[in-house]
């Protein structure tokens, strides 16, 4: 018997629900805050720039630059090992300057992502009703 | 006014260390403990202070060794779970003995080998918190981080593969000359750094340090105690830590400027020792791109030419700046940033044996972490 292997899975929270609904329906939604309009990833429970508890969430271009990345060659759980090689990145979105996150880089030959690319959110089913936001290059 | 007290390294110790020693954590300590009591010469009743860093998942109690090593009332105890690995443990124990809070502190840093950060929760799990926002992109480890960290120095500066692998064979050559401590016995070439495996590329299998179980401790005191002690002392001249605004490595502002560079600035603002009245150094190498972040935080080299640094011979022994000449936990193994502050310190005291550098040091530098948090101290020995 074998047991099938799931990827990693989202607890969602309070904080992460508005991310992972965004992306369900096909937008990369990240925490805003309604004080001072400061965009923040990953969430917390309170504003960095501006101490304020008023949070909510706004839909981002999803247009973005890499500002690094490797080429992962070993999987370090299961579900990664089919995987392989695969691009994990760091993504600077242009909604604000330093807003960052971690992500992946598909549809593209790994050994030809670069520091710098452009890139644009796409959308991968990931299990049970999770969608997985990760970017591609843009169309030339 | 409250008294400083200038702080004193007096004692150094290691417990047994391999990849699987079957020991438990507690025994460990331990063992490192009696080490370092029995290197300065002293006993448990002459201990007032106790620090342990340790992971969450691998807690060790700083009050619980206490009472294992039959010390009678601390002044001052601290576990830490947070930060820079050992150097949290030294800079608590630094700053009990400054401000008189303790006078004699044991620091402790003890780590099993699968006991590295990252490697995933358990398959099927559901992920709590922010972890949930990088898991499902495959970041788990360190290496992973690491491999970005280079690659945006590699982007900003030009540097290239081959200029973290001249660090890596660079400090093998040191731990050729430890054959007691180095897991590593035969010198590394260019092709075998670059033929070894990638993890999580540009990120090679001989940039990352040896995971094993190991404790390592050492004893701090005050200046006056510490003249009437076996080992000549070797005292901190400064010291500092550092950190990001973001917590999250992979998400730090800027991958080539991370905690080093803020530890950095605020030691050298502490002290009239410049760069260059440093004779060799200790330097972080978790993963090799750290150390050569720490060249470039520390001023040792220009920002960016850490891999001309390296090339040009300056860490060898005979170097201007000798580093990690107990060939770096890369080959000794994990010991999460106390075995630079103890060979630095039997560098100084020259209690170094067959590795004692062919010119004496006087001035060390240490340095422990890279991302979001990073401590870094001065040591001399007078
Ligand atoms: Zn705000």
């Amino acid at each position: 018997m074998t047991t099938e292997v799931l990827p990693p899975l989202p607890l969602v929270n309070e904080l992460t629900a508005p991310f992972w609904e965004g992306a369900s329906k096909g937008q990369l939604v990240i925490q805003h805050c309604n004080a001072c309009g400061h965009f923040q990833h990953a969430p917390e429970p309170i504003c960095s720039a501006c101490l304020s508890f008023d949070l909510g969430s706004a839909a981002v271009s999803g247009k973005g630059t890499v500002y690094t990345f490797c080429i992962s060659t070993q999987a370090f759980h299961p579900w990664f090992e089919d995987k392989l090689p695969f691009v994990l990145a760091v993504v600077e979105l242009d909604d604000q300057p330093g807003l960052k996150m971690i992500t992946n880089v598909v549809g593209v030959n790994p050994n030809d992502v670069k520091v710098g690319d452009r890139v644009e959110v796409t959308f991968q089913p990931l299990a049970e009703g999770f969608v997985l936001p990760v970017f591609r290059p843009v169309a030339q | 006014m409250a008294k400083k007290n200038r702080v004193a390294i007096v004692g150094v110790g290691y417990s047994d260390v391999s990849r699987g020693t079957g020991y438990t954590l507690d025994k460990l300590t331990a063992q490192a403990s009696v080490a370092a009591m029995n290197d300065a010469g002293i006993k448990p009743t002459d201990i007032d202070g106790v620090v342990v860093h340790s992971f969450p998942h691998q807690f060790v109690s700083s009050t619980h060794t206490a009472a294992m090593l039959g010390i009678p009332d601390l002044a001052f105890y601290s576990g830490n779970v947070d930060g820079a690995a050992y150097s949290v443990a030294a800079m608590h124990a630094i700053a009990a003995i400054a401000s008189g809070s303790a006078e004699t502190v044991l620091t402790i840093r003890t780590v099993h080998k699968n006991g590295a950060a990252g490697g995933g929760g358990p398959v099927g799990q559901y992920i709590p918190g922010n972890q949930q926002l990088s898991q499902p992109y495959g970041s788990f480890a360190g290496s992973h981080w690491a491999g970005m960290y280079m690659q945006r120095h590699m982007a900003m500066y030009g540097s290239t593969e081959e200029d973290f692998g001249a660090f890596a064979i660079a400090q093998r050559k040191f731990a050729v000359a430890n054959p007691t401590e180095s897991f590593f016995h035969e010198e590394l070439t260019m092709e075998d750094y670059l033929n070894s495996r990638y993890i999580a590329k540009p990120l090679h299998l001989f940039d990352c340090d040896y995971p094993v179980d190991s404790s390592s401790a050492l004893i701090f005191t005050t200046e006056e105690r510490a003249r009437d002690m076996k080992q000549k002392p070797v005292f901190f001249d400064s010291w500092a830590n550092g950190t990001t605004k973001e917590a999250d490595f992979s998400l730090v502002g800027d991958m080539t400027h991370s905690s080093p560079w803020m530890a950095s600035k605020r030691m050298w603002s502490r002290t009239s020792l410049k760069p260059s009245d440093v004779d060799t150094a200790g330097l972080y190498d978790g993963f090799s791109f750290i150390a050569m972040q720490w060249f470039e935080a520390l001023g040792f080299c220009g920002e960016g030419e850490s891999g001309a640094f390296v090339r040009s011979g300056a860490t060898s022994a005979t170097g201007s700046l000798p580093t990690n000449t107990d060939g770096g936990a890369c080959n000794v193994g994990r010991r999460h940033g106390a075995n630079f502050f103890i060979e630095v310190t039997r560098q100084l005291r020259g209690t170094a044996g067959d590795r004692a550098l062919p010119k004496k040091p006087e001035v060390g530098v240490v340095s422990n972490a890279v991302g979001g948090f990073a401590a870094c101290a001065l040591l001399t020995a007078e």
